[in-house]
């Protein structure tokens, strides 16, 4: 009986106490940053320039994508209020769901100059995040603005902003169609081409150099030409040169001929020097060809299998894989400068033209637009989380702006006119 | 003849009882270690993200041709508001006709005891049972030390498996609230981690809650804890487990 007590008074020892609980949080919802931008205030700066930097700025933080710009009309604060710390309630910003305040002053400084000081601060905190100021001549503050925005959001993302990149698209005015490359927003637009029918234009990475496909000779030829210089003539043999591509480092093009029944794909010098086909189906069609954000590969429409697929294939023409297995006509492909996705125009079951994105790797398709008109010829941004695509969603085609899971769309303002098959400089 | 010559009432020493004695100290001993290598052993990290159960109603349908694109998810249209007839606009009342009486029942003012009124034995009796009674029904306070049984364990079982399913609770509040900016690069967004501390009240209110690790990047940082605030009041701990939570609290751990 000693020993049953013995043990009995061992095992009511006391066991060490509980270690502190841990518990595992994941599965973040990801979403646009809710920022709070008020007009920017003048300070000696005229009202027109302070307009025009205040209007470009909301565009670009508005079709970032990675923000949720509140609506004005909603801010409790005066329009008044100052832009240091001190002199900002940040609980009337924090009470109409800001996260982030930016706040802009313009002053000038003389000969025709702008200086634009930026403030940006965590509303949560009330604490300053960064400070940005640009300079420029108020003839060009439209520069400044993008200038700002692409340093607010590499400060954000750590990666650089898209708004000082290039477009390039056709706009149709009576019988014409001519190529155009303007900002990214549509402002400042040049016009390359002097009417006549051109087409699908392809935009170098210098963001002025554009190629496309005219019939300034009486057949479809491929041309690049900059705002104010002669064309120069890049392809002139088979019945038509379509879908011209500038490989990222700008040295080579990709495009496809048409002789005969079929169309092959070929590459060239990007002056359209030692041009050699990579595809060779005899019987089929192979066009619209874009490049890999590494330059080896190059994806492509064929029909091949019977109607018109999205192909990828290294850019000597070998290895040739089919990626889009759904829908029964998908054209126009545009390969991400991520690398990750492909984005393309396909025409679903209630003959709809859509947007949609499918992965390299894996093959799923993603839809980006629906139930909003016809929606056609998307190119991804420099970045690759914005797409530029027409939409005829509003009757004549526009141009558009949508992040990848189509949730945030911003048309473009632009002229009266039909728009067609953009670009985006990269 | 000394078997016989013995009493069947006198002691004899017993080989059943020392096997029941050696028996019993072996499976004291089993327990006992079996609970010392588990009170021992780290506490593990309750993952809890992967284990909740989504259940979802899938619309009465044919399935979707594999062959075809895909769709994005329709909200069914909301249905038709119903024609609602404009309520009738009440006629001006009519001036309550004076009443002999008090107007309205609650103008009543309670009539106070007198010292005159002496309650009987039977009212007397009446409202102690109902002292009692209500004295029953109101819920008491959780006793401060409630570990447990008496003879319960300080790491049994029901308390560990208590915390995880409050965990549990507790991890799905915050969830809802864990909204971090876009603004981050998904490249980015693989290596960010964060952890914040916090201490529960026993009504759930959080009553401190620390960034203990930052992820080196201020807008998660402040979107961790941003989501800890705003979901806020958290479910009462259990009474089992106030004290713990009170006093040693919780460590979140937030990854994207």
């Amino acid at each position: 009986m000693r020993t049953l007590r013995l043990l009995l008074l061992l095992a009511a020892v006391p066991l060490p106490a509980l270690a502190q609980r841990t518990v595992e949080i994941s599965g973040a919802n990801f979403r646009p940053l809710p920022l709070a931008y008020p007009a920017a205030m003048a300070q000696g700066a005229g009202a027109d320039v302070t307009r025009e930097l205040d209007d470009t700025l909301q565009f670009d933080f508005a079709a970032a994508g990675i923000f949720q710009l509140l609506d004005r009309a909603g801010y409790l604060s005066a329009a008044s209020e100052g832009v240091d710390a001190a002199s900002i309630k940040f609980a009337n910003w924090s009470n109409v769901g800001a996260e982030m305040l930016i706040k802009v002053q313009v002053a000038e400084t003389g000969n025709g100059a702008v200086r634009a000081d930026l403030r940006a601060y965590n509303v949560g905190s009330g604490s300053e995040q960064f400070k940005i100021s640009e300079s420029g001549q108020a003839a060009n503050v439209r520069r400044v603005a993008h200038l700002l925005a692409d340093k607010v959001y590499e400060k954000l993302t750590g990666e650089p902003g898209p708004f000082r990149s290039r477009i390039a698209y056709v706009r149709k005015t009576g019988s014409n169609k001519d190529v155009f490359v303007a900002d990214w927003d549509g402002k400042n637009p040049k016009r390359v081409t002097a009417g006549g029918l051109n087409l699908l234009p392809a935009l170098h990475p210098d963001g002025e150099t554009v190629a496309f496909t005219s019939y300034m000779r009486g057949r479809p030829d491929l041309f690049a030409q900059r705002p104010g210089v002669m064309p120069k003539l890049l392809e002139n043999r088979g019945q038509m040169a379509t879908g011209v591509a500038y490989s990222p480092d700008g040295k080579h093009i990709a495009y496809s001929l048409a002789t005969g029944e079929s169309a092959q794909i070929y590459i060239a010098l990007a002056d359209g020097s030692e041009a050699k086909a990579i595809t060779n189906t005899s019987a089929f069609i192979n066009s619209s060809p874009s490049w890999s954000p590494d330059g080896k590969r190059i994806t492509f429409v064929s029909n091949r299998a019977g109607s018109p697929q999205v192909y990828v294939m290294n850019w000597d023409g070998s290895q040739v894989r089919r990626l889009t297995f759904q829908g029964s006509y998908n054209q126009t492909p545009d390969w991400s400068p991520r690398g990750d996705l492909i984005v393309f125009t396909a025409r679903d079951e209630r003959n709809a033209f859509d947007i949609f994105t499918v992965h390299v790797d894996s093959g799923k398709i993603s839809r980006v637009t629906q139930g909003q008109g016809n929606n056609e010829e998307a190119c991804f941004s420099p970045n690759g989380r914005l797409l530029l695509f027409t939409s005829s969603r509003g009757g004549a085609r526009e141009l558009w702006i949508s992040t990848l899971d189509g949730e945030q769309q911003r048309k473009l303002s632009l002229e009266r006119g039909d728009y067609t098959t953009p670009d985006w400089a990269r | 003849m000394e078997r016989v010559a013995q009493s069947a009432f006198s002691g004899r020493p017993s080989a059943l009882g020392r096997w029941l004695v050696l028996s019993l100290a072996l499976h004291v001993a089993l327990v006992g270690g079996i609970l010392a290598l588990r009170a021992l052993s780290p506490s593990p990290v309750v993952k809890l993200d992967p284990e909740p159960i989504k259940a979802s109603l899938v619309r009465l349908g044919k399935p979707r041709d594999q062959k075809l694109l895909p769709r994005k998810e329709e909200l069914l249209p909301p249905p038709p508001a119903a024609k609602v007839a404009p309520a009738p606009v009440p006629a001006e009342p009519p001036p309550p006709a004076p009443r002999p009486g008090p107007a309205l029942e609650e103008e009543v003012p309670a009539p106070r005891p007198t010292a005159k009124e002496k309650p009987s034995p039977d009212e007397s009796r009446k409202k102690l049972l109902g002292a009692f009674d209500r004295l029953g029904r109101t819920p008491r306070a959780p006793p401060e030390e409630a570990e447990g049984a008496l003879d319960g364990e300080v790491d049994g079982d029901a308390a560990r498996q208590e915390g995880d399913r409050y965990l549990g609770l507790v991890s799905a509040r915050v969830k809802r609230h864990y909204d971090v900016s876009e603004t981050i690069s998904p490249d980015k967004r693989i290596s960010l981690r964060a952890e914040v501390f916090i201490r529960i009240s026993r009504t759930g209110d959080v009553m401190d809650a620390k960034l203990v690790r930052a992820s080196g990047n201020d807008l998660f940082d402040a979107a961790v804890l941003a989501a800890v605030k705003r979901a806020a009041p958290l479910p009462p701990p259990p009474a089992l487990l106030v004290n713990e939570f009170q006093r040693e609290g919780v460590t979140m751990v937030f990854k994207p």
